[in-house]
């Protein structure tokens, strides 16, 4: 709503650490899709959600007794999913009006679960990846309640030696939900169909182990971080339907993001939300910096923001609600620093003084003032006041949005039958509800 | 029977709640109230509601639209049923006089300014007081919540307008807005903007996540300004102003699209409202010193009725947010509120 008000030319990418969040010993925090909310994960297996109106902890998601390893959000940020190293991936609802808020299920695996997400269409899907290296489809819904371990398909005539399967090391769904993609520690990408779990890509990259994987929203970039130090960004073929056979190919690189004089290994990346600019968090052990890259103009290094001496641990990038209906392009970064420090980035606008006076403008350069013709003219009052009467006489609309456009549609299209398939038996993740306000209890009571 | 027997009964030392139990039985039409253009008013008072013994501030119908809550001098903020005028219940607790009240979003806390200074919120589930928000220097005038219900405004005497964490009791931010008491703050419908208005005459609006003034907007006069709010969709606000006059301000351009007058304004904070209803026929209402309150057409700024029956200056209104249901009420003379409802309302069976 503040659109019109604030000035429009800014820097779309934060550059000042807006606010910290204190925690105790946060490992990782993300944006909720609507800006709303802050989710942190915590080493001692506490997560906690933050209110970004008031940037104060509103909910404590007290389940896990080990690091949290990953925490993700359901599409209209009712659901949240933490996934710990005590073997276990919590769904949490938060529309429950208690705090901490309900359980919503537990998913027990056989190993520590380093890395778990929902399904971008139904929060019911859930994507886990385990430290021992596999990959696993747990599907929630009452009707195809399974769980379906991922496996790369053995060739025959492949020998014993060269058989042996690879550690998958990262597993993401695209933004379709269309396809799982799961990077393995020889340096592969291999790609699933999410409905019928058959392999239909397989890449071979450079690089090493791949350590994670980032998509722009648009699906068609992969940014991959491998053991190497480099952040390579890959556009993606188009795969063939399921059955009609495996996509073989090597991928090269259209842009390689690395640190050329330190050398230094990434922790964290993550894209714009329009896909303008990257941000990567370099794990430096003495600093807190994030680079930001520039993709509409191909991958130039812009900025490195500098955040202390606090080692990064993690970072996401997200545009923020408030600011989103009219500044699409205007994005915050969260960051979380080693000794549990969080920062909220943004871009400051300029304080303008002018609009503390009415009817004042303020202009950037001296301009020639042109008095108006009948700018000093006498008028008879009673000719003004009929005149302003008359102006009056126009309607007024003053219920209707204008900016509608901007809400997001409550059902995602349906373009194909994964998409279907995901739909089925749909969660009750709507954009209407509401997290209730639970009052502190209060000290200033009798 | 009148309201000033009532008083008086509440003077004797009679409970409050016993005194709410007799004013449930008044319900009366009220004769007198048909004028020369009876055959055209829409609008027929339905209900007297008594039980503040002083003047009555604020009155605002709950989100759902079922119960009404009013506040008044007497330091009591009063929850009535908004279909029958029943009372059902008082709270007390301030040591002063409550200036205004706001319902949160959900309808299940109520926050309330008063001249000790603090703002308290209050729970309709429990029934009590739940938190005192202390901070400001001076008489606390008006408050309002978030469309989300995480953050209250206030203002008040003390010139500032005070953003505050419902959930924590916290100041979260202090706009050095004004340069005199604000009477009126509210936020827009997305919650990104803030509006003001002050003794100063000045309407100022304010992002809400950075605090930073954004507009300023100023008539040519600078009257003092008693009321502002915005419309349902943000693109404009309605100022009421001490000059007798009512104004429809497109902010972004600085331009007062409509202007109303009739009514009389000239010493008091009045308040006014947007049609609540959703039909075509839009209009605005407010309050008026000459004990009578004015209902315009939004569009032709025509006096579409004059709501006549209190006894002395109308400080409050409130106009229902799904029926064409309007409420008014007055000051010392005849704290009572009036519920007028047109003959379309149809009452939802719970």
């Amino acid at each position: 709503m503040n659109e019109a008000l604030i000035s429009p030319f800014n820097i779309t990418h934060p550059t000042t650490i807006q606010t910290p969040l204190y925690t105790y010993r946060a490992l990782l925090s993300r944006f909720d899709p609507s800006g709303r909310f802050v989710g942190v994960g915590t080493f001692d297996g506490s997560a906690y959600i933050y209110d970004l109106d008031t940037r104060a902890p509103v909910r404590t998601l007290d389940g896990h007794v080990k690091n949290i390893t990953s925490l993700d959000w359901s599409r209209h940020s009712r659901y949240v999913l933490t996934s710990s190293k005590d073997w276990n991936v919590i769904i949490w609802d938060l529309s429950s009006t208690c705090d901490p808020p309900q359980r919503l299920a537990t998913i027990r695996l056989d190993a520590p679960v380093s890395w778990a997400s929902f399904h971008p269409r139904n929060s019911q899907i859930i994507l886990i990846l385990t430290s021992t290296g596999e990959v696993y489809l747990q599907d929630l819904r009452p009707s195809y309640r399974e769980r379906f371990e991922l496996c790369e398909p053995q060739e025959e005539g492949e020998d014993e030696e060269s058989g042996r399967r690879a550690a998958m090391t990262v597993a993401r769904f695209d933004p379709s939900g269309k396809q799982i993609f799961v990077g393995t520690s020889s340096g592969h990408i291999l790609v699933f169909n999410t409905r019928t779990r058959i392999m239909v890509g397989r890449h071979k990259t450079g690089g090493g182990t791949m350590k994670g994987f980032e998509f722009a929203k648009s699906g068609r970039r992969l940014l991959t971080n491998s053991s190497d130090r480099t952040l390579r960004q890959y556009n993606l073929p188009t795969y063939p339907q399921p059955g009609e056979g495996v996509l073989e190919t090597d991928l090269e690189p259209t842009h390689r993001f690395n640190d050329p004089i330190t050398k230094t290994a990434w922790n964290a990346m993550s894209y714009s939300p329009d896909g303008e600019w990257l941000a990567g968090g370099s794990a430096d052990p003495a600093s807190h910096k994030i680079y930001i890259w520039d993709i509409s103009n191909d991958g130039q290094f812009t900025a490195a923001l500098d955040g202390g001496r606090e080692q990064l641990l993690h970072l996401h990038v997200r545009t923020l609600e408030a600011l989103h209906l009219w500044h699409p392009s205007k994005s915050a970064i969260v960051s979380t620093a080693l000794h549990g420090n969080i920062f909220l980035w943004h871009s400051p606008n300029p304080e303008r003084w002018g609009a503390f006076a009415g009817g004042f403008e303020e202009v950037d350069e001296n301009v020639e003032y042109e008095e108006k013709e009948d700018e000093f003219d006498i008028e008879d009052e009673e000719e003004i006041h009929k005149r302003k009467m008359k102006a009056e006489e126009e309607d007024v609309d003053v219920d209707a949005i204008s900016d509608e456009t901007h809400q997001k549609p409550q059902f995602l299209p349906q373009e194909n039958e994964d998409d279907e398939w995901a739909d089925l038996e749909p969660d009750d993740d709507c954009t209407s509800w509401k997290m209730k306000i639970i009052l502190e209890a209060s000290d200033s009571l009798p | 029977m009148n309201s000033e027997t009532q008083g008086k009964d509440l003077a004797t030392n009679i409970p409050p709640t016993q005194v709410d139990g007799t004013a449930s039985d008044i319900k009366m039409q009220d004769p007198e109230n048909q004028s020369q253009e009876a055959s055209q008013d829409r609008f027929k008072m339905r209900f007297i509601l008594s039980g503040h013994n002083r003047a009555i501030s604020s009155l605002k119908f709950s989100p759902d639209g079922t119960l009404l809550a009013s506040s008044g001098a007497d330091k009591l903020i009063k929850i009535w049923d908004a279909y029958s005028g029943e009372p059902m219940r008082t709270f007390e607790g301030h040591k002063e006089g409550v200036s205004d009240v706001a319902w949160s979003t959900d309808g299940e806390y109520l926050a309330s300014a008063s001249d000790d200074k603090s703002v308290k919120i209050w729970s309709m589930k429990l029934n009590t007081e739940v938190k005192t928000l202390l901070g400001h220097t001076s008489f606390v005038f008006c408050v309002n919540y978030n469309p989300r219900s995480n953050l209250l405004v206030s203002g008040g005497f003390d010139e500032t307008v005070r953003v505050w964490d419902v959930a924590r009791g916290m100041v979260l931010k202090v706009l050095p807005a004004h340069s005199d008491p604000v009477t009126a703050v509210s936020f827009n419908h997305d919650g990104t903007l803030i509006v003001s208005c002050s003794m100063d005459g000045l309407i100022r609006i304010w992002d809400s996540e950075s605090g930073q003034c954004l507009k300023t907007i100023v008539d040519d006069d600078n009257p003092i300004c008693s009321h502002v709010k915005f419309s349902a969709n943000s693109r404009f606000v309605l100022v009421s102003t001490q000059d007798s006059t009512i104004r429809l301000w497109d902010y972004h351009t600085s331009r007062c699209v409509k202007t109303y007058t009739g009514h009389v304004n000239r010493i008091y904070c009045l308040c006014v409202c947007f049609s609540g209803s959703n039909s075509k026929s839009k209009y605005i209402v407010s309050g008026s010193e000459d004990n009578k309150a004015y209902v315009w057409n939004l569009q032709t700024r025509k006096v579409m009725q004059v709501l006549e029956g209190h006894r002395d200056a109308v400080l409050a209104v409130a106009t229902h947010p799904t029926q064409e249901i309007i409420a008014t009420a007055s000051m010392e003379k005849d704290p009572t509120i009036r519920l007028w409802w047109p003959d379309t309302v149809v009452v939802p069976s719970t």
